[in-house]
């Protein structure tokens, strides 16, 4: 079983797309999983046309603090200020007490070591994982994070366990993981033990900035990569820079694909445009063949 | 009174960073703007808008360094760590993983032996960068480092003590509507949710105006690519949650062509936002 991670850096510039898609074309000839790994905007299941999931379960990844009653007992009370990291603990000068931005707490626990009896670390269930079969044969594995809550990594590892296990239920070949934007925690978690990564650039200044930041994250792991341009025929210079930035940094350009209003349409008809224009079939079953495994 | 404005919008390359630079680009005709890039995991304002930017100081984290002369390997500075960032083997010294490390200090805190000092591990730059009235004051991670948030927190900090100097703060946030998000958006008193007329714009944009929502900030919906599908969907969304759709602009190539080109728009909806957040 083999994971392929699809991410970009940059937003909007065709990740899930590009991922339902690969989904699609790998499932005429393999068995697969899908796994939405852009926890706190997941937009994979819609493409295949799922707004519901089953199975969902909430889970607990992280922690808060929260302020007990014996707070008042504590002598190391204005001392939590300047601990917390996060600047999650302000004063408040009428109760005489500090209180927590909850927001802000990463729930490390810093505080509580300070004040043990003052401080309670209480788990926060801070996201749900559902599941839905597509109609296309194989598992969407999705999770949300709630709304304001933090710990988006750790809900990442959770996503992919869990399509993992159906992946090892079924035998699956492959797991295919639609990472968030950035090249922060949740992208990280995502990369971590992709055996490929594609990276998806789009011929914008930004696109490229963006692609060389996250595909320096990949490097760290030593995880084989390879990149799509998206829209190249938007800017053709910025299409030509990104082939040579592949070429001196020899990394494989898997495929091109173009700027064409039916991505948009498939979009809003909540379909893989590999099934709403079949003509794009050929183009990305070529992409799957350059994946080296 | 000076005005916070955050741009934000959930879904990735709805045009966040095409709205933020244009509305610092118009108003900075007039008044003097602070602009924030607050997404550090990929910064892209000053490509937009043609802005060379300086370093003015790295951001830094604390990071435990033991004293091994002191250590007695008793293991509670890996067990308080939640990050799992300390490695600790029964009879050996512990040790740090550097990546892993978000500068709690929880280790030091509970070290009986007071063997754990504070060293400091860069974890990104703040970068400044000027053009006329306009001044943008930006984060970059390092590539590698997880809390963005941390970064995030840091400019915000640095910038605080321009702010009094501008007219109008205006604050570009990351996608999504996790941690780096959610730092970006507190003090900010508007937020413009930037979304376009597609199922994935809308189950987005419906996160972020929960959480602009929690965070008691008010929100305009700045319809992008108004035209490109029914934009019903993000018009029905608008009025339960009782909140106005303040701009729309219209799928142009032109504005395509700017952005990828690196140049900020210049179009009307921008004025419509000007007059609706005064």
């Amino acid at each position: 079983m083999k994971t392929i991670t699809i991410l970009s850096g940059k937003g909007g510039v065709g990740k899930s797309s590009f991922a339902a898609s690969l989904s699609i074309v790998l499932a005429e000839k393999y068995r697969i999983v899908a796994a939405d790994c852009d926890v706190d905007a997941p937009n994979l299941a819609l493409l295949f046309g799922i707004r519901k999931l089953k199975k969902k379960e909430k889970i607990s990844t992280n922690y808060k603090a929260f302020i007990t009653k014996d707070i008042k007992k504590c002598p190391n009370a204005k001392k939590l200020l300047d601990v917390c990291t996060f600047s999650a603990i302000s004063w408040d000068e009428r109760r005489e007490m500090p209180v927590i931005n909850k927001f802000l707490c990463e729930g490390c626990g810093a505080c509580k070591l300070l004040c043990p009896e003052g401080i309670e670390l209480r788990k926060v269930k801070n996201a749900v994982v559902g599941r839905a079969k597509t109609k296309y044969g194989f598992h969407i594995v999705s999770g949300q994070l709630k709304v304001g809550e933090s710990g988006s990594g750790n809900v990442v590892e959770v996503v992919k366990e869990n399509a993992r296990k159906i992946a090892q239920e079924i035998k699956a070949d492959f797991i295919v993981v639609d990472s968030a934007a950035g090249i922060g925690c949740p992208v990280i978690a995502s990369i971590k033990g992709s055996d490929f990564v594609v990276g998806i650039a789009e011929p914008t200044p930004s696109g490229l900035s963006d692609l060389k930041r996250v595909l320096e994250v990949v490097n760290h792991f030593g995880i084989n990569y390879g990149i799509v341009i998206n829209k190249y025929d938007l800017n053709r210079k910025v299409t030509k820079e990104i082939e040579k930035f592949a070429k001196v940094n020899r990394i494989p350009i898997l495929g091109k694909l173009p700027y064409d209003k039916k991505f948009v349409k498939a979009i809003v008809n909540m379909m893989p445009i590999v099934v709403y224009e079949k003509k794009y079939e050929k183009i990305f079953k070529e992409i799957v063949n350059k994946v080296k495994l | 009174m000076k005005i916070k404005i955050a741009i934000t919008g959930g879904k990735g390359g709805t045009g966040k960073s095409t709205i933020a630079t244009a509305l610092a680009y118009k108003l900075a005709k007039k008044y003097k703007i602070l602009l924030l890039d607050l997404d550090v995991d990929c910064p892209n304002d000053n490509l937009i808008l043609g802005i060379k930017m300086k370093k003015v100081k790295d951001v830094e984290t604390t990071i435990p360094k033991f004293d091994y002369r002191k250590c007695i390997k008793c293991g509670l500075c890996s067990k308080v760590c939640r990050e799992h960032a300390i490695v600790f083997v029964k009879g050996r010294y512990p040790f740090v993983i550097p990546e892993q490390c978000i500068g709690c200090k929880a280790c030091k805190i509970a070290c009986p032996r007071n063997a754990i000092a504070e060293a400091k591990q860069k974890i990104g730059e703040i970068l400044i960068g000027k053009k006329g009235n306009l001044t943008l004051i930006g984060g970059k991670m390092k590539p590698g480092i997880e809390e963005s948030s941390l970064v995030v927190n840091a400019v915000k900090k640095y910038a605080k003590a321009y702010e009094k100097n501008y007219d109008y703060v205006i604050i570009d946030t990351a996608a999504g509507t996790h941690c780096p998000v959610i730092s970006a958006l507190i003090g900010c008193d508007i937020a413009l949710a930037v979304t376009e007329p597609t199922p994935l714009g809308r189950h987005d944009l419906e996160l972020i105006l929960k959480l602009t929502k929690k965070l008691k900030i008010k929100s305009h919906i700045i319809l992008n690519r108004s035209d490109i599908a029914n934009k019903k969907i993000i018009e029905n969304l608008a009025r339960k949650y009782e909140i106005k759709i303040t701009a729309e602009i219209p799928y142009s190539k032109d504005i395509e062509k700017n952005y990828s080109e690196g140049r900020p728009i210049e179009h009307r909806a921008i004025d419509q936002i000007i007059k609706e957040v005064k």
